[in-house]
This record gives structure tokens, C-alpha cells and sequence, in this order.
């Protein structure tokens, strides 16, 4: 399997891995076939991502888009993020070979599922 | 400058270089049709038959009872359909870890009509002589059994399953590819009647591969053409690569010994030093009875493909136990078989030492692997849950 040297950075240097305390949203994705699990927390300050953190099992593609995920989300709209499609994490890891593409799929599920349950929160408030 | 360390030699090694040597002329010099009666065909089916008798040798067994096919999938397809349809329908009995050479073909005689029982294993993967005997049916036909399973390592106790089959007169086809060069293999006192074995586990080239047949075995060829190895294997044969496998048996046969206790403690150290550094890591496969270079082991709540990616950038090669293909992942199915549960069998990891690999390499990849299961560990968000089994 050949990765691009983005993915490989983002697999040997995870940004923003480990847990967050007390998260404006927290939201999992998981891609059962493979059984990739990706969690993201998020902090946000008026309306935008302040900070994503993650946690993940799952093989190095998906760890790496993952760390990609939190540079991604980082700055991104809440309304915005509920909305992000795979490709968008794709392209920020330089691309996925196509038997990994479920990499990119699992994070965007989990970032949507997160800026969706912050945005719930903030209804709630 | 990044070491590079080869711990994949269950999926193929490096061609030794007296086994090159040997293999070279014929490509160009003595480049003859082994059928053609003139002197450039002598020379290529002088050094055909040199390989052959270098096998038997081994083997202890008669030259006319090896056949030279394309591969070790070859030789389980020929060893197997060939004696099914010498007999034309009846019972095959085999286990649920074989390789898929004789899995599929064994699936694709049940859709012709034969029937089979696949042999469960136990929690070390291996199988009880006793089922084998309680499987056996009048109309049984084959017991087909690995020597050693390509994953774990673990080792069939062959010569126990061989007196049943023996006393039963149920020819034993032992798909031998992992076994044969790495650990004795007493043709006479095991009773095997049909052995497959392959050159690109044992230093030989790929692409090249043997079956015996005991004599008076009743067989059909499955492949048909001209009268190629007695009529068993039509096709012009592979002479360079023959050559080669011959070599390369006749060099096991000289260092096997020294090399598995050289391996066996390497690759015990292996796992002592994982074990020492990692906290929930399991060894699969039978801790004695098993192949001197095989070291499957598990981690837990991490994923094996994080590890072999983890691994290769730092220029070690190991294999992965689970295989996700087309986002789709398949935990291995010896594994299953084992009865080992998902949350550890996601995170099982092949390393398979061979004539190459130093103690140093050895220490390289402990120092390696701790540290990076460690930081895979951090990154899990099911780590620290309590394990299913312990
Ligand atoms: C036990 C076993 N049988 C058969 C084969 C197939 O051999 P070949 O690669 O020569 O076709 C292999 C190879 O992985 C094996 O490990």
C-alpha cells in the first residue's frame, strides 16, 4: 500500500490525540465492516471550532485522517462542520488509496456527529 | 539510514545465493527443452533430474514419487483433485485452518459432489488426532492436513493422525509448504502419501514447487498436455526454477537443524521481550509444537495494520493477522478457529524470522514495537476497557 507523505506525517505525528475535559461536543463514527472506531471532542466558542481533539481505533489510515480531522475542524463553523463530506478529509491527507477510503469516511461521520451534538447542546443553553 | 529488518519469510525469502548460482546457467547455456532428445535437452533434463534426486534425498524417497509442479497451490490443487477424481466421489476430511490452496479446493469438490468435514483446532491451533479418526467414513477417500500452519506456526502431530490413516488405508496429503526444510518430516514412520512443498519458502526461487506422490497412490492428472513427469504434469517443466527448488532442499538439508535452534531462541527472545514491555499481548499458536521462526502474538484494543504500518516506516516488514480489503476487514479465520475473540484477533501480528535475521535485528524490533503499541495504545479510545478474556 502506498500512502502520501501527508498521511505518513499525520500517522507518525498525531495532532491533537487524547481526550478532552469537558467538551462543548463530543461525536463517534464507526465503519462496522471494518470496525474503525473514531471519536471526536470538540471545544467551540461562538459558533466555531476552537479545538478538536480525537481518539481512534482503527488501522494507520484512519488514525492518520483523524489527526487530519481535528486541522480541519479547527476554525470550521459548527454548521459548517455538520456538513463536511469525506472528500474534505481526504484531500487534507493527500489522498487515500481506494481500498481506504473508509479512513476518510469514518472521521467525517464522527466530526458531523460531533458539531451536530454541540450545536444540540447550545440549543439546550 | 533506517535498518531494514525482514520478519515476513512465512510469505517468501530471499533466494540464497548458492541456489542463484546453481539456477543461472539454465536460463541461457543449457537452455534445452528437457523432452528434446538431442544434447541441449540432456543437459537441461540432466540438471531436471539432479533437483530431483536431491529431493528425494531428503525425503528419503524414491525420485519417481516426486512430481515438479507451478507451485505450492499447485501441488495442494493437483494432490487433492487428482486423487478425487481418481475416485471419482466420495469423503474428504480436512481442518478449518488450511491455507486457501486446499480450503477452496476442497469447497470446490463439495460443489462437485464430494462431500468433506473441516476439523475444528484447539486454542493452540491445533488438531485432535482422536476427531480425525472419529470424522473417517467408509466412503472417506482423503484426509488432508497442513505440517504447519503458515500463521501461528503450530505444528499437526502428522505421525499420531498418520497411524489412523494409515490403519484406516485413507491416503494423508500433507500440504508440507511451511514444513518442509524447517522441520524434520519422516515420510516412512508419519505415512504421508502425497506431500506438497514449495521453493519460495525455503530459499528457492517462486513460482516453482513439488508434490510427492507414494507410489501406487491412485491419481488423475487435472491438467493435461503432452507427457511431461511421467504423465502426472503436463507442461514443460520450469528447469531453471527445478534446479533451484532442488538446491535449495539439498542446503535445508545441510542447515536445518542448526538453523531452527538458532531461530527458535531468537524467536523466543522475540516474544520474552514483547511480553517484558507491553502489558495485554498474547502469543498465538503452540508454545513448543511449533515452526522455529513463527511469532504470531496479539495485541490488544489495537489494530494490526496501525502496528505493520508503524513498523514498515521504521524499515521492518511483519504481517498483518487481519486483512482489510476494500474497506472491509477480515479478522483471519485461523484465528477464529482458535476461538480467539475479536477484540484481540483485530490485533494479531505475524513475524517470521529467517536465515538472515540476527540478534540485533531482533532487539531492533522489540525496542520498536513497545514504545510504538504504547502510543497506538494512547490513541485507542476502547484501551483500558477490561478485556474480554484475560
Ligand atoms: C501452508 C501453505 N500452503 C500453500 C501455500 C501456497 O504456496 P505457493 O505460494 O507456492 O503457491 C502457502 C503459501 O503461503 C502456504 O503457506
Amino acid at each position: 500500500m502506498r500512502y502520501s507523505d501527508t498521511l505518513i506525517d499525520h500517522f507518525r505525528n498525531p495532532r491533537n490525540s487524547g481526550m478532552m475535559r469537558a467538551p462543548d461536543g463530543v461525536g463517534e463514527g464507526e465503519y462496522a465492516q471494518c470496525m474503525d472506531l473514531a471519536r471526536f471532542y470538540l471545544r467551540v466558542r461562538d459558533g466555531r471550532v476552537e479545538e478538536a481533539r480525537f481518539q481512534a481505533y482503527g488501522c494507520g489510515p484512519t488514525l492518520a485522517a483523524c489527526s487530519a480531522g481535528t486541522e480541519v475542524a479547527a476554525g470550521t463553523a459548527l454548521e459548517a462542520l455538520a456538513e463536511i463530506e469525506d472528500g474534505r478529509i481526504e484531500a487534507a491527507l493527500g489522498g487515500l488509496p481506494p481500498e481506504r477510503r473508509h479512513a476518510a469516511k469514518v472521521v467525517a461521520l464522527a466530526l458531523r456527529a460531533a458539531a451536530r451534538d454541540a450545536m444540540a447542546r447550545r440549543a439546550v443553553h | 539510514m533506517n535498518r531494514r529488518v525482514y520478519l515476513d519469510h512465512n510469505a517468501s525469502t530471499p533466494v540464497h545465493p548458492e541456489v542463484l548460482q546453481a539456477m543461472l546457467p539454465y536460463f541461457s547455456e543449457r537452455f534445452g527443452n528437457p523432452s528434446s532428445v538431442h544434447g541441449f535437452g540432456r543437459e537441461a533434463r540432466d540438471g531436471m533430474e539432479t533437483a530431483r534426486e536431491q529431493i528425494a534425498d531428503f525425503l528419503k524417497v524414491s525420485k519417481d514419487e516426486i512430481v515438479f509442479t507451478s507451485g505450492g497451490t499447485e501441488s495442494d490443487n493437483l494432490g487433492i483433485k487428482g486423487l478425487a477424481a481418481a475416485r471419482g466421489s466420495g469423503h474428504i476430511i480436512t481442518s478449518q485452518i488450511e491455507h486457501h490452496a486446499v480450503l477452496r479446493t476442497v469447497q470446490t469438490l463439495e460443489e462437485q459432489g464430494f462431500t468433506a468435514t473441516y476439523l475444528p483446532v484447539d486454542g493452540d491451533g491445533m488438531v485432535n488426532p482422536d476427531d480425525v479418526k472419529k470424522a473417517l467414513r467408509a466412503d472417506t477417500i482423503l484426509v488432508s492436513l497442513m505440517g504447519a500452519n503458515s500463521e501461528v506456526g503450530t505444528l499437526q502431530p502428522i505421525r499420531e493422525i498418520g497411524r489412523i490413516t494409515r490403519e484406516a488405508a485413507v491416503p494423508l496429503h500433507v500440504d508440507g509448504v511451511q514444513t518442509v526444510g524447517k522441520v524434520p518430516i519422516d515420510m516412512g514412520a508419519f505415512g504421508i502419501d502425497l506431500l506438497s512443498f514449495s521453493g519460495h519458502k525455503i530459499y528457492g526461487p517462486k513460482g516453482v514447487a513439488g508434490l510427492y506422490i507414494r507410489k501406487g497412490t491412485k491419481m488423475a492428472s487435472i491438467q493435461h498436455g503432452g507427457e511431461h513427469e511421467r504423465r502426472r504434469r503436463a507442461g514443460t517443466e520450469n528447469v531453471a526454477g527445478i534446479v533451484g527448488l532442488g538446491k535449495a532442499v539439498e542446503i535445508r538439508g545441510r542447515d536445518m537443524a542448526v538453523e531452527g535452534a538458532r531461530l527458535t531462541a531468537l524467536r523466543d527472545r522475540l516474544w520474552e521481550g514483547v511480553r517484558a514491555g507491553v502489558a495485554e499481548v498474547r502469543l498465538n499458536g503452540h508454545p513448543t509444537e511449533r515452526l522455529p521462526g513463527t511469532c504470531n502474538v496479539c495485541f490488544h484494543d489495537i489494530e494490526s495494520e496501525s502496528i505493520v504500518l508503524g513498523l514498515d516506516l521504521k524499515g521492518i516488514g511483519v504481517s498483518a493477522g487481519s486483512a482489510c480489503t476494500s474497506g472491509n476487514v477480515e479478522p483471519s479465520y485461523v484465528l477464529e478457529a482458535k476461538g480467539l475473540p475479536l477484540d484481540w484477533a483485530m490485533g494479531s501480528v505475524r513475524c517470521s524470522l529467517g536465515r538472515g535475521t540476527t540478534a540485533e535485528d531482533i532487539e531492533y524490533v522489540i525496542e520498536s514495537v513497545v514504545p510504538l503499541v504504547a502510543k497506538l495504545k494512547t490513541l485507542s479510545p476502547v484501551a483500558g476497557a477490561a478485556p474480554a478474556v484475560s
